[in-house]
């Protein structure tokens, strides 16, 4: 057996430097990857458990990630596949095809609470209250709900969006389109009722 | 509703908002905002809608689960 070359311990520290390097940058990452996976899953407990399912799975797999490229986005890519994984889609939620309002439907439906004719955009706003819009996200369809939560509470692109999940842009896009309509629709029930 | 009764407005809303729209449809939707209140209304409450929903939202790491992933470490 010969003595490790000088080369080939200079690599292998390197290897090592870039793994922690790789796992330093994960962790920096974590709190903004539980804001979104909160949203993915029904209960602060799932959420924990998958995250650290997720981290688990990011560390041995560390190599796959290219640096360079979005970490935040391929984190979430591991977490959602897990998420799928665990049999969401089984216990996929019924069937129901919400009767569909347009995009004004929620502001329509607030302003006529209003007593005003003509009220300012924010007193409209001021009738939702911060619950009733954690519930009202915990409602949407899944399908729905993953793409809303990924643009518009993780803030990814389209692109990004579609990458994470899967899926081409095209459904990206329809997905967040009628998954807003759901949201806002399900907000102005909670609002009005 | 009583607005202007622009479909088109109301369905160019979410891709104006998201900035994917080309620059051609940006100048008609602007210039259709200024001249219509009920839709210009209604654009800016979606905008702050989507702020108040990404702020209502939010919710910080339980304390001690950056330790728990931390401990996930192989370094």
């Amino acid at each position: 057996m010969t003595e490790p070359t000088s080369a080939e311990a200079r690599r292998l520290a390197e290897v090592a430097r870039d793994r922690v390097r790789f796992e330093e940058e994960a962790l920096e990452l974590s709190d903004q990857v539980y804001r979104v996976a909160r949203r993915l899953v029904g209960s602060r407990e799932e959420a924990e458990d998958l995250m650290q399912d997720a981290y688990a799975r990011a560390f041995r797999s560390w190599q796959q990630y290219q640096p360079g490229t979005n970490l935040r986005a391929w984190l979430l890519r591991i977490l959602t596949n897990l998420n799928i994984d665990r049999g969401r889609r089984v216990q996929r939620s019924p069937d129901l095809q919400p009767l569909e309002e347009g995009d004004y439907y929620l502001y329509n439906r607030l302003e006529s609470t209003i007593g005003d004719e003509n009220p300012d955009e924010e007193r409209v706003l001021d009738r939702l209250s911060q619950n009733s819009i954690v519930e009202a996200l915990a409602e949407v369809p899944h399908d729905f709900r993953d793409v809303v939560v990924l643009v518009d509470i993780g803030e990814f692109s389209y692109a990004e969006a579609a990458q994470i999940l899967d899926i081409p842009v095209g459904t990206v896009m329809s997905r967040l389109h009628r998954g807003r309509r759901i949201l806002k629709q399900i907000l102005a029930d909670k609002a009005v009722a | 509703m009583m607005g202007c009764g622009c479909n088109d407005c109301e369905e160019m809303m979410q891709p104006y908002l998201d900035g994917v729209l080309t620059d051609e449809q940006v100048r008609e939707a602007k210039g259709h905002l200024e001249r219509c209140p009920p839709c210009d209304k209604r654009f800016r409450f979606e905008l702050h809608l989507r702020h108040f929903v990404r702020v209502a939202v939010d919710e910080d790491m339980p304390p001690g689960l950056r330790q728990k992933l931390s401990s996930l470490r192989s370094t």
